[in-house]
């Protein structure tokens, strides 16, 4: 565990000397050496645990935080080895975008301060096995990354994301304490160790301290229906806090689920299913809105929230598995789970940080004033296509692995005799391969409005690429994970069953079984890509000549740009048919006069969720709590009384129940 | 000869060539119903070879995208017909759980098949992207819907676990085979964009949805996609004919059969473009849409033979 401390200590150190350093761009740099050798410590603790087991350590802190116990298994060597590495390529990623806030004059102490502390809190919240002391790292990490996401606050919409976020995190922050206590009460404890089998005997309580956990932790997480705060805190956010955010920070509410589903070591068939369903209407959902959206971070925020539906499918899967006493289909599950935990972690930061690039040199987060891009930034292209391929699934690349192996969950769940599974697991895998294909029109839709083609702005011709190290370097270790990952899937998938044998263990027959089929899959990545190169490098030997001409159309000879398809008339067949999904919002300023001038046409799909579930709720509280505003008068004498009769009421209650 | 090594050359040679003949009798069913002599089966063949000689015109907006898409897809088609049972329904790559392989391995030549249609910058062909990118969320799903059932009635993981479902599931089998041939056969209508989904023959952009994606291509990059898209067809063709022929018999007739029936689905084509007019755009949705309908009963006829009503 030194290490791992070592690395703690060094991620503070770097936050508060920061503030120290004078010049901007210097506190930066420092910020990424402390991070760089944060990263190098805790890997070295990681390694250790993952060949020679658990590690852990008990400090004390004052009275209320006695014993209080850090250990790093699995499961959280895992999360541990993710945090820290995707955590550093964006601090690394951070250099060059913040350059050109800080020649505008922008001041970066705080971000500089706080970036550390992120880092920090998400290494402890994976380590600390005692309820309180987490749910301290827990707030600090939700209150770090609020003061992350509101970097440019002069913009009103900056804050009010902000506010929204917080809003979220501390609805989320009651439910885990409500669950925590349960525990707590059960054990009398606050160590993790003990709440291992609270609710072993009482399966109706362990169901539902699991489902307030669930809401708690998936508020985080991003399930449907607590999702709503992602769409707005992500674009309002720099791009390398985005990336820190969706790539990793949301995974900490997933390890959340998977640190209480280990308190419930044998879960219940219900929660299963509950899981499962939830997890397959979050990733539709949030992918059908992200087709509907030409914000790039907005629509890439969208995608996190299937992304976490995907993890969560594995997750139902693999506890459906242990439900049903069928350790093949947890191990797939919780396999394919925790895997997409980290592809999603890597195509997700990837795609931001490209998202990122583009949004430096454009200043606009609109695709549909963009296009072309591929000629002035092939770089940022290709690290981009590659993201999207890795994210739609597709082989050769990561995403594709960690799909596979829930789908062949699912299909080894079918073999589980139970009808109600049958029919959940039949119209799941129905649900995932949607998920696909929607994910593809998404992707062909983003990238090929935003790199192909001509230029739809001014703005989009002028662009040349950075090439700088401090944005290639971080965006091609991570396209090079998600080639690695795909073409070398056995090794992962071994490396995968060590967190999994943290909630399953045995099969050692199966796991032999799909030992054998990765290889298989490596071996067909490899064929596939050499058939795709050798086939290219034959078509280039081809003498024939070729000729350049303007595009087809029709016969005439003078397209402009705004002849190209648009990315909402790309959408437009398939939002078509699914119009009742969305709430349409039209902002329309028809031209008046012989002489028309000035007019103006919008269209944005809203979230039916927030504006037919969210809403109503919120102005029936308000409604009820506008009652208390007489309450509040600005008389201070009356305040004391308040204050005076609380007392005199507590005081009462004290007497009489003690 | 060992009997694997002639399939798999048997099966090599049809997944290559034989798109060639099976739109070359397509077109003669049609020139037949027509009142027509019509070409020789052999023309997409020779169209073929005579456009890899050709030279190309490339549209001037386009990336390297456009130049590597071709490739791909052809490249792509070619594999994941690797995994798909044929003749005597054996599949040269032969694995557990090798439909989602196949199905993510065409997902990828569709991807770049649609970013390179997008690359020229001209609306026709983002607009046959669109529609060919909409039809695949329909498609899909329903294709896995009854995989999926028929891999938990067969008990088997492999592809070719297709095959069996009519010899060991008797009457209910032949119920559930009857749904599934109807519900692979709109797939193979709609992906290779056939009568009444798409009419391959068509003069006018805005109607078309696979032919307008490949308006800009020419020369090699036209005869790869081509070639594929046949390949395409072959391979669906393979699969509706392992759905319904129980094989078993000996290598020349399960080879034999196998290779008539792939002539008599082109002539069923062929013999339905002719007696029917493509829908119009806003219908089309409606008929793929039948095709989840079918997989949603095929799905539930596995479930009453597999538990009981």
């Amino acid at each position: 565990m030194e290490n791992f401390f070592i690395g703690i200590i060094a991620l503070f150190l770097g936050g508060f000397i920061s503030l120290l350093i004078k010049r901007q761009n210097y506190k930066l740099l420092f910020v990424s050496f402390m991070t760089f050798v944060a990263t190098c410590f805790c890997l070295i603790d990681t390694v250790r645990v993952f060949t020679s087991g658990k590690l852990s350590d008990m400090l004390s802190f004052g009275v209320m935080f006695q014993n209080v116990v850090f250990s790093i298994d699995y499961l959280s060597a895992f999360f541990v080895a993710v945090i820290s590495v995707m955590s550093f390529l964006a601090v690394v990623y951070a250099n060059g975008y913040l350059k050109d806030y800080i020649s505008k004059g922008k001041t970066i102490t705080a971000h500089c301060f706080f970036l550390p502390m992120l880092i920090v809190s998400m290494l402890l919240v994976v380590t600390i096995q005692h309820a309180l002391a987490f749910l301290i790292v827990w707030e600090v990490m939700s209150l770090s990354s609020f003061f992350l996401v509101i970097f440019e606050h002069e913009n009103k919409d900056v804050i009010k994301a902000g506010i929204k976020y917080l809003v979220y995190m501390h609805v989320s922050v009651i439910f885990i304490i409500v669950a925590f206590v349960l525990f707590s009460i059960q054990t009398s404890s606050f160590n993790f160790a003990q709440f291992a089998d609270a609710y072993s005997m009482n399966s109706a309580m362990a169901n539902l301290v699991f489902v307030l956990a669930f809401i708690g932790f998936g508020i985080k997480a991003g399930f449907f229906p607590f999702h709503n705060w992602l769409p707005d805190a992500h674009p309002a956010a720099p791009s390398h806090v985005s990336a820190m955010m969706s790539g990793v920070m949301i995974k900490t509410g997933i390890y959340g689920i998977l640190r209480v589903l280990t308190f419930i070591s044998h879960p219940e068939v219900q929660i299963g299913y509950f899981v499962l369903i939830i997890s397959v209407v979050s990733a539709l959902y949030g992918v059908l809105y992200a087709i509907s959206q030409h914000d790039i971070k907005r629509l890439l925020a969208y995608h996190s929230i299937e992304n976490i539906g995907i993890i969560g499918i594995g997750i139902g899967v693999g506890m459906l598995g242990l439900a049903y006493n069928c350790p093949v289909v947890a191990v797939l599950g919780f396999a394919g789970g925790i895997l997409h935990i980290l592809n999603h972690s890597i195509f997700k930061e990837l795609l931001f940080l490209a998202a990122g690039s583009v949004y430096t040199k454009t200043h606009t987060r609109d695709i549909e004033i963009l296009g072309g891009l591929i000629k002035p930034m092939p770089k940022t292209a290709i690290l981009f296509l590659v993201a999207s391929i890795a994210i739609c699934g597709l082989p050769p690349f990561n995403g594709f692995i960690s799909e596979f192996l829930i789908y062949f969950g699912m299909l080894k769940g079918l073999m589980i005799d139970n009808i109600l599974m049958f029919v959940v697991l039949i119209l799941s895998i129905a649900g995932l391969a949607l998920i696909g294909t929607m994910a593809i029109l998404c992707f062909t839709k983003a990238f090929s409005v935003v790199f192909l083609g001509e230029a739809r702005s001014k703005k989009a011709s002028e662009v040349r690429e950075d090439t700088t190290i401090s944005f290639i370097f971080p965006m091609s270790i991570l396209a090079l994970f998600t080639l690695l990952i795909g073409i070398f899937p056995q090794f992962v998938f071994d490396f995968m069953l060590k967190p999994v044998s943290v909630f399953v263990e045995g099969c050692t027959s199966d796991v032999a079984q799909i030992t054998s089929l990765m290889q298989i899959i490596s071996l067909s990545a490899f064929a596939l890509i050499i058939l795709v190169l050798g086939l290219f490098g034959f078509k280039c030997l081809l003498k024939n000549k070729s000729e350049k001409y303007v595009t087809w159309g029709c016969g005439y000879n003078k397209p402009t740009s705004r002849m190209q398809y648009s990315a909402s008339s790309y959408a437009s067949p398939f939002i078509t048919m699914l119009t009742p999904m969305f709430k349409k919002v039209v902002d329309i300023k028809k031209p008046k006069t012989i002489f028309p001038h000035d007019a103006h046409y919008e269209m944005r799909m809203e979230d039916v969720e927030e504006a037919y579930f969210l809403k109503p709720i919120l102005k029936s509280l308000e409604a009820f709590f506008v009652k208390f505003e007489k309450m509040q008068n600005g008389n201070i004498q009356q305040y004391i009384t308040y204050g005076l009769v609380f007392l005199a009421l507590a005081l009462i209650c004290v007497v009489i129940l003690g | 000869m060992d009997k694997n090594i002639i399939l798999t050359l048997f099966n090599t040679l049809i997944l290559l060539f034989m798109p060639f003949f099976v739109i070359g009798i397509i077109k003669k069913t049609k020139a037949f119903w027509a009142g027509r002599k019509g070409v020789s089966i052999f023309q997409p063949l020779f169209d073929t070879v005579r456009l890899f000689k050709k030279d190309r015109t490339i549209s001037s907006t386009t990336s390297w995208v456009f130049n590597f898409a071709p490739v791909v897809v052809f490249a792509t088609t070619l594999f994941a017909g690797l995994f798909v049972p044929m003749a005597n329904c054996y599949s040269i790559i032969n694995v557990v759980g090798a439909f989602v392989i196949f199905s993510y391995i065409l997902g990828l030549g569709k991807f770049f098949a649609l970013i390179s249609a997008m690359d020229t910058g001209s609306s026709f062909e983002g607009m046959g992207a669109s529609r060919e990118a909409c039809f695949t969320t329909i498609v899909e799903p329903a294709f896995f819907i009854i995989l999926a059932s028929l891999i938990a009635l067969s008990g088997n993981y492999t592809f070719s676990s297709i095959a069996n479902i009519i010899k060991s599931s008797g009457t209910f089998g032949i119920l559930i085979v009857i749904m599934a041939v109807i519900s692979l056969f709109i797939m193979l209508l709609t992906e290779c964009s056939r009568v009444p989904v798409d009419d391959p023959t068509t003069h006018l952009e805005l109607t078309m949805i696979h032919e307008v994606m490949i308006l800009d291509n020419s020369g090699v990059d036209l005869a790869l996609i081509t070639w594929a898209s046949g390949m395409k067809m072959v391979i669906l063709m393979a699969l509706i004919t392992n759905l319904i022929i129980p094989f078993g018999s000996g290598l020349k007739a399960g080879v034999g059969l196998f290779l008539l029936t792939l002539i008599l689905l082109a002539v069923v084509i062929g013999t339905l473009e002719s007696a029917i007019a493509r829908l119009r755009m806003s219908h089309v949705f409606e008929f793929v849409f039948v095709m989840s309908s079918f997989a949603l009963i095929v799905a539930s006829l596995a479930a009453v033979k597999m538990y009981g009503i």
